[in-house]
């Protein structure tokens, strides 16, 4: 699903945010990225994300060569890939009904499909209830599952994930995790970088560690 | 009767179904933005305004000037019409040889009418026209000359100067007077007055793009976070863009409404004396109105420059929003 090939990238000319960095995960697997801020996890994810390219090397997603896909493409290749982000970046001036359903609005979907679809998002993570609610007048735990719903609204087949349990607590931040397993078990590949070293200690998954942006261990599930 | 094929081409209609109903998505995003973009307006109503008043007034310039162009366009048409020569006879001509010559100019090719002016006619015309019949009448003897004046088949300014030639050549007439050069100076004078209009159509144009670009730089500016969460979620440059084109095209046609109640209110204000004015020449000239093809042509072009300001506004700042 994922391939990197000797990925490097540097900032500026100087600072090597990422260096040789090689590794694959495959269609349907759950890893987790670990290391201390500042290790190089969110530049990877955007590199993934295709916010940014690679300095050097090769990244492969779902087959798409990042570095050969033209600008015009790129958000094609967006809405494959489903992304949760640590700051949430919900649009504040509209319910939590047409957050989730902006990608689909942007995809072009007809409406009843998407607010079927819509729904359906919310109900997973337990907050159909809440719809007609601005993000505003939501707790951060329940806005992070706004945030999940209108990451898997499209159903990508991958999902990756900036710290989700950033700003949460120990059961909230356990919740959070157990809802990206339960999406993980339908099939969909699910990269999450996270710092929370005692959750993911007790989830099992692969683990790749960073240090200053190389990549210092790739652990399989114990 | 027809047979259905051992294979359906799936692959092939299914693209077909998702092309369809991403023309369906395509149409209904535009019809979203267009609704929405015009309640952000509203939203606003005197910022709005004052944008389309701006607007306005950079348009009504040139518009008004145009119009006024227009009708001395009407006004040379009809002068072509009363584009005449005279031919003045010699002072010894008599008054039966006057008519002979009349009738032979008459026969003249190119020639579409003439009226034979004899000496006596001309002196009271003369005298009517200025008003100082005691001094002409202190005169010895009728100082004028017989004339005929001359209408041309074809009033363009080469063939009249052709015919005052081959009118100059006949015996007894002693000189041809074109009455041509105030027209072409007419002629030159709208041609400077178009050139003008248009350099001012396109400054005021410039305007409009400015004032457009401007208000919709801030419309992007302040919808920022937004359009880096759509991004960042799959939207293409088009559908982020769409909102904006929408407001630049409302602003345009808005401020294209406010011009053309400007135009009617200055053509209103001005009829009056305009009337009085033109009787006292013993005239009757209006004012030009737009009509339909003015005032369609009008709102079209403002709508237009409205939406062309956006499309260059938020090309310029998609450029620099790169989502985080």
């Amino acid at each position: 699903m994922i391939v990197f090939e000797h990925v490097g990238k540097r900032y500026g000319g100087r600072f090597e945010a990422l260096a040789n960095l090689d590794f694959r995960v495959r269609r349907g697997e759950m890893v987790f990225l670990t290391g201390h801020s500042g290790a190089g996890k969110s530049s990877l994810l955007r590199l993934i994300m295709c916010l940014e390219r690679p300095s050097r090397g090769r990244i492969l997603v779902a087959g798409h060569d990042l570095a050969r896909l033209h600008p015009s493409q790129v958000p094609f290749y967006r809405r494959q890939v489903g992304v949760v982000f640590q700051d949430h970046q919900l649009l504040f001036d509209r319910s939590v009904f047409h957050n989730v359903a902006l990608p689909l609005e942007i995809r072009g979907m007809a409406p009843r499909e998407a607010a079927r679809r819509a729904r359906a998002a919310l109900d997973k993570v337990g907050l159909l209830h809440r719809e007609r609610a601005l993000p505003i007048e939501l707790s951060g735990g329940e806005q992070q599952r706004v945030g999940i719903a209108r990451a898997v609204v499209n159903k990508p087949a991958l999902l990756l994930a900036d710290e989700p349990t950033g700003n949460l607590d120990p059961q909230l931040s356990a919740d959070i995790m157990a809802l990206f397993e339960d999406f993980n078990r339908i099939g969909t590949t699910v990269m999450i970088a996270s710092h929370d070293l005692a959750l993911i200690a007790r989830l099992r998954h692969r683990t790749l560690r960073l240090r200053e942006g190389r990549l210092v261990a790739d652990e399989e599930a114990a | 009767m027809t047979r259905q094929p051992p294979v359906p081409p799936r692959g092939a209609r299914s693209q077909r179904t998702r092309s369809s109903s991403q023309l369906r998505g395509w149409l209904r995003h535009h019809r979203a933005m267009g609704a929405d973009s015009a309640r952000r307006l509203l939203r606003q109503p005197l910022g709005s305004l004052l944008t389309m008043l701006a607007i306005a007034i950079a348009l009504v310039l040139p518009a008004a000037l145009w119009l006024m162009l227009d009708s001395a366009r009407l006004l040379d048409a009809e002068l072509d019409d009363s584009a005449t020569l005279t031919a003045y006879l010699e002072p010894r001509v008599a008054e039966g040889e006057a008519g002979r010559i009349a009738e032979a100019v008459a026969a003249q090719s190119g020639v579409a009418g003439t009226r034979l002016i004899t000496a006596a006619e001309g002196m009271a015309e003369f005298q009517q026209a200025l008003g100082l019949s005691d001094a002409l009448a202190r005169l010895d003897g009728n100082p004028l000359p017989a004339s005929i004046v001359v209408t041309p088949d074809d009033p363009a300014p080469a063939a009249v100067r052709q015919l005052a030639r081959s009118l100059e050549a006949l015996a007894g007439v002693a000189e041809v007077r074109l009455d041509l050069a105030w027209l072409e100076r007419l002629r030159h004078l709208a041609e400077l007055g178009r050139r003008v209009a248009l350099a001012l159509g396109v400054l005021f144009g410039l305007g409009v793009l400015l004032v457009v670009g401007n208000t919709i730089r801030l419309a992007v500016e302040s919808r920022r976070q937004e359009i880096e969460v759509v991004m960042l979620i799959g939207a293409t440059h088009a559908f982020v863009r769409r909102p904006f084109l929408y407001s630049g095209a409302w602003y345009g046609l808005g401020g294209g409404l406010l011009a053309w109640a400007l135009l009617a209110l200055g053509n209103q204000w001005l009829a009056t004396p305009v009337r009085a004015l033109a009787a006292s020449y013993g005239a009757s000239f209006t004012l030009p109105q737009l009509g339909l093809p003015g005032s369609a042509t009008l709102l079209i072009c403002s709508t237009l420059l409205g939406w062309l300001g956006a499309w260059i506004a938020v090309g310029r700042h998609l450029a620099g929003i790169r989502p985080r």
